[in-house]
């Protein structure tokens, strides 16, 4: 298993934040939006919403939720599922690791 | 016991009611009716579609193996010719009736048009439906002169995209500024000073006559004498809604179709959601919403009516609109509000105006700064006071003021 990639420092990203990681960083199809729940645990979604192109980097992060920033669709912080329309496909989560005050992203991987 | 339910229309509200029946553990009898071809997203018909960027498959509400996977009978192509409540039923145009213990009204509505002499030219368009959207893109030709009537929400979006699409377009509406109701003075003023700036040339007037002419259409408008000639015409004006059924049912309908809180109509085996109801609240007819995330909320609540579950919390109204490039999203009530409070600068960047009553924002209207709606909203219904001057600083984060107001 890989180390991961280190995207951000945890200080990068606000509690109740998100920050988009380009695909050239990432090397997966879409760049990977890093959201910061209140809690402040981080996840990680593929950033482009699956209804139209907002990306959920600059959506609202609430409740285990990232809500789409155009029309407020929302999505599983740790599973992608989409729970309400206009989106109606789910999008892809990913591994993320904290260590060190830094955050690793395993792309494609299935977060535990 | 509830066996059988079948929902009238497959817009937001009725595909919306339909899911949250599932969602709620309904397992009886569902179908849903609807005279397209399948249940379609309205929104796009006057921004990325209308410009011809988007197809209509991409428009489906929901995909087509959702219908079978929530075992919901999808009679698309079909239209509802009557109720018959005495019958427990639903009577479609070929003289089939479906039994239903319930039945859902998400009959919609359509673009209005008003009587104005030679209105029904095929020039003159509206927008509403698919084919709408169809029919006025052939029109916006690059150079084509396109007279938009009204500079509501549809018609400031139809104009914007026109624009992109190169029209030479012309917008006339006799309110200035329009949708001041739904935004505010200053922001309507704001939003509506943006088309002539950006190449669109505005005039505040009504248009008494359409007349056709050798290649094109002429309008008089009441602002002038000599008549203005166009190639297409788009009505923005309104909408009317359908409650065909509901009067030939004999259900109480003024302006709407009149649902209690619950989306039951005068008829307690029929409920009604979306654009073509209006909500009577401690005895007072309601203003109908006319909004997307308005209809789509009225299913959940008539889905919660019918399966005597609890209601879902009410929510400040929401709404968004695009133009010009920018995202325009609205929460709560901006009209009659005590003072408003401006974050950001308008035409540099991202703003918001909140309104105000009695030291609580009660309304919001951002552009492009969505967050500030979403803080706005929960202020709004969690009654939380904030500090106004931590409010109107584009540097304080809403959240930590949000989290902070919450205690
Ligand atoms: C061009 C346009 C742009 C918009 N943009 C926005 C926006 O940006 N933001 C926003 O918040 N809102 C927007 N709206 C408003 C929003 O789309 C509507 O509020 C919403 O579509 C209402 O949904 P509905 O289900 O009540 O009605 P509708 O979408 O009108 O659906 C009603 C359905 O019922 C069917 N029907 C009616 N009678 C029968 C019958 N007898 N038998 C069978 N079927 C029947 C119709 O065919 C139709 O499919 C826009 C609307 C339009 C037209
Ligand atoms: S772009 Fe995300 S819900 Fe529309």
């Amino acid at each position: 298993m890989s180390e991961g990639i280190r995207v951000a420092s945890l200080d990068d990203v606000e509690e109740g934040e998100g920050i988009a990681i380009s695909k050239e960083v990432t090397g997966t199809e879409d760049d990977i939006a890093i959201l910061r729940d209140e809690a402040g645990f981080c996840w990680a979604l593929n950033d482009t919403c699956t209804h139209e192109t907002a990306s959920l980097a600059d959506g609202w992060v609430e409740d285990g939720d990232v809500e789409c920033p155009l029309h407020a669709s929302k999505f599983n912080l740790k599973t992608g599922e989409v729970d309400g329309l206009p989106a109606t496909q789910d999008t892809v989560a990913h591994r993320v690791e904290v260590r060190d005050g830094e955050i690793y992203l395993f792309p494609n991987e299935k977060p535990v | 016991m509830v066996a059988s339910i079948v929902i009238v229309g497959g817009g937001i509200a009725g595909v919306s009611t339909a899911a949250a029946l599932r969602s709620g553990g309904y397992d009886g009898d569902l179908t849903l009716v609807d005279a397209g071809e399948f249940p379609y997203d309205r929104p796009p018909l006057s921004k990325d579609y209308l410009a011809g960027k988007q197809e209509l498959a991409a428009l489906a509400l929901q995909p087509a193996e959702w219908y079978d996977d929530q075992e919901i009978r999808l009679a698309n192509r079909t239209t509802v010719a009557a109720l018959r409540p005495a019958e427990a039923g639903v009577e479609l145009s070929d003289g089939t009736v479906l039994p239903a213990d319930r039945v859902v009204l998400a009959t919609g509505a359509h673009a209005a048009r008003p009587p104005i002499p030679g209105a029904t030219s095929d020039r003159v368009h509206v927008l509403r439906t698919a084919e709408d959207a169809d029919g006025l893109r052939k029109a916006l030709l690059p150079g084509a002169r396109l007279l938009v009537v009204g500079g509501g929400l549809i018609g400031a979006e139809a104009a914007s995209t026109a624009l992109g699409l190169g029209c030479e377009v012309t917008l006339v509406d006799p309110l200035t500024p329009p949708l001041a109701a739904a935004v505010g003075e200053e922001t309507a003023t704001w939003l509506h000073d943006l088309h002539a700036e950006r190449g669109i040339s505005v005039l505040t007037a009504g248009v008494d006559a359409f007349e056709e002419t050798a290649g094109g259409i002429a309008a008089r408008l009441n602002s002038e004498h000599a008549p203005r000639d166009f190639d297409a015409v788009l009505l923005g004006v309104g909408m009317r809604a359908e409650t065909t059924l509901a009067e030939a049912a004999g259900l109480e309908v003024t302006g709407g179709i009149v649902v209690d809180a619950g989306q039951t109509t005068s008829n307690p085996a029929v409920l009604a959601v979306g654009d073509p109801t209006r909500r009577r609240v401690d005895g007072v007819l309601q203003r109908p919403a006319e909004h997307w995330e308005a209809a789509q909320h009225d299913g959940t609540r008539a889905a919660a009516t019918i399966l005597g579950t609890p209601q879902p919390e009410p929510t400040a109204a929401w709404f968004w609109t695009d133009r010009h490039g920018l995202h325009v999203e609205g929460v709560g009530r901006m009209a009659d509000a005590g003072h408003t409070v401006v974050r950001g600068t308008p035409g540099d960047g991202p703003f918001s105006v909140f309104a105000i009553d009695d030291g609580r924002v009660v309304g919001a209207v951002a552009v492009d700064d969505t967050k500030a709606v979403r803080a706005s909203r929960r202020m709004i219904d969690g009654r939380l006071a904030v500090d106004l001057d931590d409010l109107a600083d584009s540097g304080t984060d809403l959240r930590k003021l949000l989290r902070a107001a919450k205690g």
